[in-house]
């Protein structure tokens, strides 16, 4: 696999899983505004916000000031992720981004999956929001995430389990794990009831899509450290920590299995390191009504450089370490 | 019948044609004027014998109907991204190449004095090239002026005496050819980097769809195999026995043709690199893998000579590998088509292309030239300079249809600007009479209407032997009474239907 190429998968797969991402969150924001208090709402947007890195809108003053926010600005605040290309995290700019990098890897990847990726792209780029807005905001997310859900599909029947599925594998599970733990640490820093509007634990479940299984499992009452160790350390559900560690781990053992850095490459390392901090160390459990959430920022920085290793191991290397033997 | 069943199960489709004509039916706008050879029709405005069976199913059409092939064909293009690039004045711009849904249908015979044609051509250019870059006899000889050659700009004196693999200079070949009522005549050849065979295919894969029974029963000679044949001939160039490892260089995907490149590079099986991609090491091309360096052996570049190697061409290139040109020097890698190879498609030497063949092979050549007046010789300045607006005027280095006047569509200060431009550096042009293009049915604003077409078949030269896919890359000027066919100036595509002699199936295909 040439090594641009496996970079491009890799950046492919982060960002189809950033505008997933993206999707899920303004799906479950603008659901809320039928009928949730306006502070909350207001509080939804600072976690929509804050999640991908952007400077929170000021929380309103008081109840009159937030029916005014609910209504002017949701628009417009919803619009930034949606249609403004100049948002790295908008759904037209990951999807875009997604594309430019498909076009790249046109040689590796089945026709299907380009056409269903560009298709993708030419119905966000030519979706007209306002209208979806006047229609119904959720609705264009949701079809975002259907279009988004049958590319993966698409992808899993046609793609061969080769370095290029890993790679593209490999994007969207370290993007899925740095995401969801900023995630988690920006529900557990504004969850606190000492900011006044509360963020609902169960509307984190049900935006990491593990809120029917907890139900299941645990219980209909959801408790913040249960939640919490729930969404880190549950192996079954697909965006817990753990789950995304466990993916990422057992993908970098396939690539090159075998070749000059058997038995451990330095990304392997690191992700062996962080599935063993997310099943020991992290996030609490029922046991512990205090939880270990303050990890969360280490997690993160671990991830981060989870990154760094990959692109440095396979992508980057210098020409004298690639020299054959 | 019904838009769905048209094209998969219409009454005409493998029956007996029935009577057509133009100016009925379907062709009702259709105009046949006697200046023009129409593929479709004779002057007298009946169908074509190899037409029949085309003529007969698009006038059982509504326009309806019509619009809804049409439609489909274009979608296919529109969600498989089958794009070009153009270099605006201040950015790049992706667009679909337009495609015609009517195909253009060539018999058997025409076809075999094209194929003919194509095979000598090619073979007198490689031993032209051979020549230039050793023993210079040709030269010598005066059958093309020394100056010509030696001046342009395309003639690398890095490639003299450089060993070529099996002197095969240029591997792959796309000859422009055009038919006026006088017959099949070449435009021009390209043999550098000749780009336009993914369209070629795709418009296949597209029409093939859009008229299924048609297809089949008009026996169509198949161009599928193409990719195959790229692949086998570039492999043969390599000392190597087995597969060798190819690799398409490609500019980068800013590139007009950048979608060709991927295409290539996927359906041989190779990798597409770009010059950052690849690392010459003690004389040998490595590609940087995810899992180290591996070595190349291959490398179908895409890419004009003067970007290949920063070390030897321009230096400032930054699409180029450094010490590539060493490599291939050493015989480490095999470049296709081969540095320098530009010359012989240079316009001014053209013109003496006949004399070549005669020289290298003493044969007349099969497919004739279009009378060519070069600006360089006094004589051929002022005829072109007194001519201007009877005239097409041309860079000899030009390509894509960028810096040419077409005298009878300029206006008098453009051909005066023009003049000027002749004026103060005659050599670098030549000039050509307005041909009659000859014209094909285009389905165009809800109508079938002629348009002027031409056809770039592609030829592969490997080491024993000569490949040429059975089609071409059919270009048509959609503009009404336009001439100029690329794709950068308001051109499209359509494919180009090459029948079977008699029984289907009686010879492997490319």
């Amino acid at each position: 696999m040439l090594a641009r190429a496996a970079a491009d998968f890799y950046w492919m797969g982060r960002y189809l899983e950033r505008t997933e991402q993206t999707a899920r969150l303004l799906e479950y924001q603008l659901e809320r505004l039928v009928d949730t208090p306006a502070e909350e709402v207001a509080l939804g947007w600072r976690v929509l916000y804050s999640t991908f890195g952007h400077p929170a809108p000021p929380l309103p003053t008081d109840a009159d000031e937030a029916e005014v926010f609910l209504i002017a600005d949701a628009y417009t605040l919803a619009g930034t992720f949606v249609e403004d290309d100049t948002n790295s995290n908008s759904m037209i700019s990951c999807w875009s981004q997604a594309r430019e990098n498909a076009k790249q890897l046109r040689p590796w990847l089945p026709v299907r999956v380009w056409t269903c990726l560009n298709q993708g792209f030419m119905w966000i780029r030519d979706c007209d929001f306002s209208r979806a807005w006047s229609e119904g905001p959720a609705a264009l997310a949701l079809e975002a995430i259907d279009r988004l859900r049958l590319l993966a599909g698409v992808v899993d029947a046609m793609m061969a389990r080769d370095d290029a599925w890993r790679f593209l594998e490999l994007g969207r599970f370290v993007e899925r794990l740095q995401h969801q733990t900023v995630l988690l640490d920006t529900w557990a820093r504004l969850g606190q009831p000492a900011q006044g509007a509360r963020l609902s634990w169960s509307d984190l479940l049900r935006v990491s899509r593990a809120y029917e299984l907890y139900r299941r499992r645990r219980s209909i009452l959801v408790r913040r450290e249960s939640a919490l160790a729930f969404l880190v350390r549950n192996p079954e559900v697909p965006r817990s920590l753990r789950f995304a560690v466990h993916r990422i781990e057992r993908l970098l053992s396939g690539i090159d299995p075998k070749g000059a850095r058997y038995p451990l490459a330095a990304p392997h390392r690191m992700a062996i390191r962080l599935a063993a901090t997310v099943e020991m160390d992290l996030g609490g459990d029922d046991s512990d009504p205090e939880g270990e959430d303050g990890s969360f920022p280490d997690l993160l920085r671990d991830a981060r450089k989870l990154h760094d290793l990959v692109m440095a191991t396979y992508v980057n290397y210098p020409v004298e370490r690639g020299l054959p033997a | 019948m019904t838009a769905s069943s048209f094209g998969s199960s219409g009454d005409g489709f493998g029956d007996a044609p029935r009577a057509c004509s133009a100016g009925s039916g379907a062709f009702a706008d259709y105009e046949v004027e006697a200046r023009f050879y129409d593929e479709l029709f004779r002057p007298d405005g009946t169908v074509r014998e190899a037409c029949r069976r085309l003529v007969a199913s698009l006038s059982s059409a509504t326009p309806e109907e019509l619009s809804t092939l049409q439609e489909g064909v274009a979608r296919r293009f529109i969600h498989e991204g089958i794009t070009f690039t153009v270099l605006g004045a201040t950015k790049m711009s992706e667009h679909i190449i337009p495609i015609d849904c009517v195909p253009r249908v060539l018999t058997a015979a025409e076809w075999d004095h094209i194929d003919r044609g194509l095979r000598q051509r090619l073979t007198a250019m490689n031993l032209f090239l051979r020549d230039i870059y050793n023993e210079g006899r040709s030269l010598r000889d005066g059958i093309v002026p020394a100056d010509l050659v030696l001046g342009c700009p395309q003639y690398r004196v890095e490639m003299r005496g450089v060993k070529v693999p099996h002197d095969v200079y240029v591997a792959v070949c796309g000859t422009d050819i055009v038919r006026t009522n006088e017959g099949f005549a070449v435009l021009e050849d390209n043999l550098r980097v000749p780009s336009g065979v993914s369209y070629m295919l795709a418009c296949r894969a597209a029409i093939k769809r859009a008229f299924p029974r048609l297809y089949r029963a008009q026996g169509v000679r198949e161009i599928s195999r193409y990719p195959e044949s790229l692949y086998a001939t570039l492999a043969s160039l390599g000392p190597w026995g087995g597969d060798p490892r190819v690799a398409v260089l490609t500019p980068g995907h800013y590139n007009s043709a950048y979608y060709e490149h991927a295409f290539l590079a996927g359906e041989m099986g190779a990798e597409l690199v770009e010059g950052r991609d690849l690392v010459v090491h003690d004389a040998v091309v490595y590609v940087r893998t995810a899992s180290g360096l591996k070595r190349i052996d291959v490398i179908y570049r895409r890419v004009d000579d003067d970007f290949l190697d920063p070390v030897v061409f321009r230096e400032d290139s930054l699409l180029g590998v450094p010490g590539l040109f060493n490599a291939y020097r050493t015989g480490n890698v095999v470049i296709a088509n081969a540095p320098g190879t530009g010359v012989a498609d240079d316009k001014a030497l053209y013109s003496y292309v006949p004399r070549i063949i005669r020289y290298f092979l003493d044969e007349d050549p099969i497919l004739a030239n279009v009378e060519t007046h070069l600006c360089r010789e006094s004589d051929g300045l002022a005829y072109t300079l007194a001519n201007l607006e009877n005239l097409v005027v041309k860079e000899v280095g030009g390509s894509g249809g960028y810096g040419m006047l077409v005298g009878p569509h300029s206006t008098a200060s453009e051909r005066e600007a023009y003049a000027d431009r002749l004026r103060a550096d005659p050599t670098n042009f030549i000039s050509q009479p307005v041909l009659d293009l000859s014209r094909a049915g285009c389905f165009v604003d809800g109508r079938l209407e002629p348009r002027h077409v031409d056809v770039r078949p592609f030829v592969l030269r490997g080491r024993d032997d000569i490949r040429i896919a059975p089609g071409g890359l059919c270009r048509v000027a959609l503009r009404k009474g336009g001439l100029v066919v690329n794709s950068s100036q308001g051109g499209g595509c359509k494919d180009l239907w090459i029948l079977r002699d008699q029984h289907p199936r009686d010879a492997p295909e490319m």
